[in-house]
């Protein structure tokens, strides 16, 4: 297992040190007993001890399908971690991030987050790619009452059936993206649709989505052709595809898959045959790719370019942090890993404690403000199913790039009310306070 | 009539799927050694030809000229280059594995797993984690429609030159002394070193030539996988399946065993797409529980 773990070297007090000041502590302690009985050397001691670290798991794939994900969402995660640590930690605590990869594995998600909670006291776990991964993760974080964060998996199960008290998920989902996109892509294009559809819960759920809102629209899915993971080879798909013939193509397919299948279609020029649209378009999985392989219409939540306030700062704080980077701006990923951790912060310093229940109920219901968050509309995590509730963008290739990697085009923007998941809250039903354990490290 | 395409994708997939096998079938027939990293000298070789064919750096100019050629130019060097330049590393392995020679073949898949994980971390600790791409050169880019099947030119012409490596190869095996002696070093190694040809050299060359066969694998494939530094799983495993599936040992039962695959993933991938990648391994299951051996399983290529 790739294990690493990342300290926040200006905070933590060199190691050295730290043993001295604890001898001494115990010295002091010691002297101290003969005169006022032990309960003093105690009081002594937390007096005098550093505060104990606030230890955050990260629990992002470093391999597997969503490997260069993973890595951007760690860092956008570790920027938040290291401007707390710059303004003294949480509550007086150095925080420390560890890190372990989850491997695009559901079975290594929960291993990981076991250990993180039983042997390294994580006091929160952040970091999720692939739905099944972070479903994993949140039943084992559930079980010990540990905060999770779904950072960046789309399925409408996270905050739908598969939903727990102790998870908050981040992202957009595969239904707040269909909505914002299905109905004017049916008037545009056409009414006959084929799905293409990664064979995970993530592919499955955002095509269950996009197939009710097509049908509902008057428009027809003639196929649903299912894309096991790691699929390295489109031909059957595509020369399926061209006998079809179908107006809109509309993928939910992501990592590695969907790098591998745009590269195969522009081979074939299947792009100028049929309208493509992508569900989710992540960051990492099109940075780098040539004009004519960011082809149809793809959502996303975020853009480096987009026109408001704090985003200039943000792209130069990511350049100036993390230097000679493949990916040279931040991506939807990086923001989503920033955003959510710098929040769990900010909860734990409001509530006052890391005790979950606590931080729990600043996060439910809680609003943020569109500057705040660098989008176009305020948002807010709806407290009956844990899913952060944001701006929506619909994009397509910028055939007019005003800088470098300005490779998008923001065709709309949707607020949040208008692409709001309407089965997710009939579906999650989160456990009661009660029933979850109390957890606090 | 909508079936013939997917028959026709399947062969050529199958083609490519013997390609990729190629130098791994190489190295376990003729040396007993399951190459595991195999799967990492196909995305080495796919990085080599990234650089040959776009260099990135070019400090003071001197590669201008260079740059200067067509893409078609440069995409022959990188066929060429590429294929050498794995062969070299993949001969620092050999070097190393040769303590596991004659010993518990654990030691051997050990150390092969081993130089797949650095490998793999030196491509990202070179190029990074993102997909790369390797540019086709035009004449062999864009699509064809034949009848219902549309396709593209390059897979077209990743299939012949798959087709025409593996002729060669067998031609070198069969036709040639060089040929006569890698088979005759894996039949009776005592006695060919008994003849006076250096096996240490011998085997040098067979697992270069494997390894080479790897990198060259990897430049054909890049522009339709992509470049990434974890594509070599996606090559090995089916690379491994194909020999056990043909049978350890045989040049034609792998490729066979390739085809095959190609069929059955192709038309899987047609009419029960979720199954498409699973299909090989059923395929797998089902001729294994019947021929433990594999379809043409020898002892070695010297039983034919």
């Amino acid at each position: 297992m790739d294990e690493q773990e990342h300290k926040a070297p200006a905070l933590l007090a060199p190691s050295g040190s730290t043993r001295r000041s604890l001898l001494g502590t115990i010295a002091a302690g010691a002297a101290g007993a003969t005169f006022f009985g032990p309960w003093k050397v105690n009081h002594a001691w937390a007096q005098s001890a550093q505060k104990k670290p606030l230890v955050i798991g990260l629990t992002m794939d470093a391999s597997g399908q969503y490997a260069a994900s993973g890595v951007e969402e760690r860092l956008g995660a570790m920027m938040a971690i290291k401007e707390f640590n710059a303004k003294g930690g949480v509550l007086g605590r150095p925080i420390e991030a560890l890190h372990i990869d989850t491997e695009t594995t559901p079975a290594t998600g929960s291993r990981v987050a076991e250990r993180m909670i039983t042997r390294n006291e994580a006091a929160f776990l952040i970091g999720g790619l692939h739905s099944g991964v972070a479903n994993a993760i949140s039943q084992v974080a559930q079980k010990y009452g540990c905060i999770y964060f779904n950072t960046n998996s789309s399925s409408p199960t996270e905050s739908g059936k598969d939903c727990h008290r102790v998870k908050f998920v981040w992202d957009g989902n595969g239904t707040n993206f269909a909505e914002a996109i299905v109905k004017n892509a049916i008037k545009t294009n056409g009414r006959n649709w084929v799905l293409l559809t990664n064979d995970y819960v993530w592919g499955h759920q955002t095509a269950k989505a996009t197939r009710a809102l097509v049908e509902a629209n008057g428009g027809k899915i003639v196929d649903e052709l299912m894309i096991p993971q790691n699929t390295r080879d489109f031909a059957s798909y595509l020369i399926k595809l061209q006998q079809i013939k179908p107006e809109v193509v509309a993928t939910a397919v992501g990592g590695d898959d969907i790098k591998a299948l745009r590269q195969q279609v522009v081979q074939l020029g299947l792009q100028k045959r049929m309208a493509w649209i992508n569900n989710q378009q992540d960051w990492p999985d099109v940075y780098g790719l040539g004009p004519e392989q960011i082809f149809g219409v793809f959502g996303t939540t975020w853009y480096w370019m987009l026109d408001l306030p704090g985003v200039k700062e943000f792209v130069a704080n990511y350049q100036k942090t993390y230097p000679g980077m493949a990916i040279q701006v931040p991506g939807n990923v990086y923001y989503n890993g920033y955003v959510a951790t710098r929040e769990l912060l900010r909860c734990v310093e409001e509530a006052g404690t890391t005790a979950n229940i606590a931080v729990i109920k600043k996060l439910e219901g809680r609003r943020m403000t569109a500057r705040d968050r660098m989008q176009a509309y305020d948002a807010w995590i709806d407290p009956a199913t844990h899913q952060c509730q944001q701006t929506i963008y619909m994009a397509t290739y910028n055939d007019q790039p005003k800088a470098k990697d300005d490779i998008f085009r923001i065709l709309t923007q949707s607020e949040p009310k208008d692409v709001v998941d309407p089965e997710a809250p009939k579906n999650c039903k989160l456990e009661s306070y009660e029933a979850t354990p109390s957890y606090e490290m | 009539m909508t079936l013939l395409p997917h028959l026709v994708n399947g062969l050529a997939l199958g083609l490519l799927f013997a390609l990729i096998a190629l130098g791994f079938m190489l190295v376990v027939s003729l040396m007993e050694t399951i190459n595991l990293a195999h799967g990492s000298f196909f995305a080495l070789g796919m990085y080599i030809a990234l650089v040959v064919i776009a260099p990135a750096a070019d400090p003071g100019g001197v590669l201008a000229a260079y740059k200067a050629l067509p893409l078609g130019a440069r995409y022959m060097i990188a066929l060429v280059l590429a294929p050498v330049a794995v062969g070299l590393v993949g001969m620092l392995l050999e070097v190393a594995l040769r303590r596991t020679y004659g010993r518990d073949p654990l030691y051997g898949l050990l150390l092969t797993f081993g130089a797949a994980l650095v490998l793999e971390e030196g491509l990202r600790a070179v190029f990074g984690s993102t997909e790369k791409q390797l540019a086709i050169p035009e004449g062999i880019s864009g699509a064809f429609m034949l009848g219902d099947l549309i396709y593209s030119r390059y897979r077209l012409f990743a299939c012949a030159f798959a087709a025409l490596a593996i002729g060669l190869l067998w031609l070198f095996l069969e036709k040639t002394p060089y040929g006569s002696i890698i088979k005759a070093g894996a039949h009776d190694s005592e006695m060919v070193g008994a003849l006076g040809i250096n096996l240490s050299r011998l085997r040098l060359f067979v697992f270069a030539l494997g390894v080479g066969l790897a990198g060259l694998a990897g430049v054909v494939m890049a522009p339709i996988w992509g470049i990434r530094p974890h594509v070599g799983i996606d090559a090995v495993v089916p690379a491994f399946l194909i020999i056990v599936l043909g049978g350890v040992g045989s040049f034609w039962g792998a490729v066979i065993a390739a085809l095959l695959v190609g069929i059955v993933v192709g038309l899987s991938g047609a009419y029960a797409s979720e199954w498409s990648l699973l299909s090989m391994y059923l395929l797998f299951i089902a001729v294994v529980t019947f021929r433990a051996r594999g379809l043409f399983g020898k002892k070695s290529v010297l039983d034919a």
